[in-house]
């Protein structure tokens, strides 16, 4: 009997999330079939790839100062990022900001942001502390800040998204990044919430959580898989929201990318480890159904796009 | 799984209010229950014109057009035992949000409106009965293998016929209630889609009882594998126990809004 090849294709679609303005904006989501599953039909947009730089200048990476010698500003470090090869647009993380850490001020924040993003012309998402009081009071400003630029303002959680959805996605019409943490009815949940506060559902991108690979990494790959069947398969549209995921927050601080070489000669050199779990997690997100990763290393960038090129 | 079809029963010649608004072409009342319906989560709407001798066609054409055009191309079951109001009115549809469905075809009198339905690639509710009720499933089982074969050699895919086990109403016919229950598991079994009248199994009983019994059927229906039904959308009990029950289905992923959606 001659093989019958039967695409496996969806009424139903992931919605595009366009980020940034004029010529290097860029659209995430889009597809109407499973991750890479370019058999199965055309990818709209393909998978992008955000340069993670932080408040904090450059990590103590060998790779990372080399490839940003020279730059004393944010603004420098900004540019470098966007010109990465391989980069579609650029996050900053507003780590700075942390209370149990340098606890810089919202104002000082601000002045960051809006440094970074008069030094680019690549679509700018912004993520902040993690802490969610001053998360709470410092995204808004963010959103305010950065009006006419349409950036992608990460996150809008359980506890915040009424302040943080409002503002990003109704008062300053930026796209709202909205998180949960590897729970998928939550991950629909912020969704019906968020869109029921009047934020359009096409302003929506989904963090539904990360981790390093090994690191319960297999919780990540089921939610991910079912949100895309969900949303393809029986059409919800509380999920259709395309996923960009955070690996370099996740993967440079887990051991294996940290213990030194001395402590662990077995393992090779230290950042060649990084990059791997950085690439890895990536790689692995992508095929459970990111729309947009964001790394760090211009090694990690490279590569994966690279990858998603060859795929798509 | 697919989620549970729910069809609006509320546009009806047999509500006075409605048949006044069909007859004199007056919008207001038609599109004010519509939207009652369709906010509170009917996915289909039926529109049950009567027999309407001599204007049904005039009468589906104009109903169809008023309906998609106010409500975003909704989809909708033609449901009226004149076959040229049932042609008319595919003839002025819109298909973007689901196939008409034709509303309905049984194995005596109206089989030839699956031909119809073949036809006009449109979706029908077969009622699996013949003249009169059906004294056993091996009788229901006979109708349905005869409306199926009726519908395949025209070219139907199977899952365009919805099967029709004829709901029966509790009050005189109680001791026929599970065989009913157990004629949509054959169906669901077999791979088909079904649907039905629901609420016909709370016929005459006090009106605070109808959507207890018919939530309570709905689900016990939907265990078997009853995958659509005929309803009154605005039971709000009745639609908190569908979206339940197709939460326990997988049928939709649960999130605490769930009731919302």
């Amino acid at each position: 009997m001659p093989f019958n090849r039967k695409p496996q294709k969806f009424n139903a679609s992931i919605k595009e999330v366009t980020i940034g303005c004029g010529e290097k904006a860029v659209t995430l989501g889009g597809e109407n079939v499973y991750p890479f599953y370019s058999f199965d039909g055309e990818i709209t947009n393909a998978p992008k790839v955000a340069v993670e730089i932080s408040d904090m200048g450059v990590p103590e990476v060998a790779g990372l100062k080399a490839y940003y010698e020279g730059c004393s500003t944010m603004a420098e470090i900004a540019k470098r990022a966007s010109e990465m090869e391989g980069a579609d647009f650029v996050c900053l993380r507003l780590e700075g900001g942390d209370p149990n850490g340098a606890n810089k001020s919202v104002d000082e924040l601000i002045a960051v942001v809006k440094e970074v993003a008069d030094a680019i012309d690549v679509p700018l998402a912004v993520e902040g502390c993690k802490n969610v009081e001053k998360d709470g009071e410092l995204l808004p400003k963010v959103a305010e800040a950065l009006q006419g630029k349409n950036a992608l303002i990460l996150s809008a959680r359980e506890e915040d998204y009424k302040s943080v959805g409002a503002a990003a996605g109704l008062a300053y019409d930026q796209k709202v990044g909205a998180e949960s943490a590897v729970d998928i009815n939550l991950a629909k949940q912020l969704n019906v919430v968020t869109t029921q506060l009047g934020v359009k559902p096409e302003s929506i991108v989904m963090n539904v959580g990360s981790a390093a690979v090994g690191y319960g990494y297999e919780y990540v790959v089921s939610t991910m898989d079912r949100i895309k069947a969900a949303a393809l398969s029986q059409s919800d549209a509380m999920l259709q929201m395309p996923i960009i995921t955070p690996v370099s927050s996740e993967t440079w601080n887990v051991k294996e990318s940290m213990a030194s070489e001395e402590d662990m000669p077995e393992w090779g050199p230290v950042e060649e480890r990084a990059i791997s779990m950085e690439i890895m997690t990536a790689a692995a997100d992508l095929a459970c159904g990111s729309d947009a990763v964001i790394l760090m290393h211009p090694q990690s960038v490279a590569t994966i796009s690279k990858m998603i090129k060859e795929l798509v | 799984m697919a989620k549970f079809v729910t069809i609006g029963e509320r546009l009806s010649t047999t509500a006075p209010a409605v048949n006044k608004a069909f007859m004199e072409r007056d919008p207001e009342p038609i599109l004010k229950r519509a939207k009652q319906q369709l906010d509170a989560g009917a996915v289909y709407l039926d529109v049950n014109i009567g027999p309407a001798d001599g204007y049904g066609e005039d009468l589906m054409k104009w109903a169809v057009q008023l309906l998609q055009s106010e409500f975003d191309n909704v989809p909708l079951a033609l449901d009226t035992s004149n076959k040229a109001a049932i042609e008319a009115g595919i003839s002025v549809y819109n298909r973007s949000k689901g196939k008409p469905i034709v509303n309905s075809a049984d194995a005596a009198g109206r089989i030839e409106n699956i031909d119809l339905a073949a036809a006009n690639d449109a979706i029908v509710i077969a009622l699996c009965n013949g003249e009169g009720i059906a004294a056993d499933n091996d009788e229901r089982m006979g109708y349905l293998t005869m409306l199926l074969e009726r519908g395949l050699e025209h070219g139907m895919a199977e899952t365009d016929m919805w099967f029709d086990p004829l709901f029966l109403v509790v009050k005189g016919m109680q001791d026929k209630q599970m065989e009913v229950l157990e004629f949509i598991k054959m169906i669901s079994d077999m791979g088909l889609n079904s649907t039905g009248g629901l609420s016909n199994n709370s016929n005459g009983m006090p009106k605070n009882i109808r959507p207890i019994m018919d939530s309570a059927l709905v689900a016990m229906a939907m265990m078997n594998g009853l995958t659509s039904a005929i309803v009154n959308p605005n039971d709000l009990r009745l639609m908190e126990t569908i979206k339940s029950c197709d939460v326990f289905k997988g049928n939709t992923l649960y999130a605490d809004s769930y009731l919302e959606l």
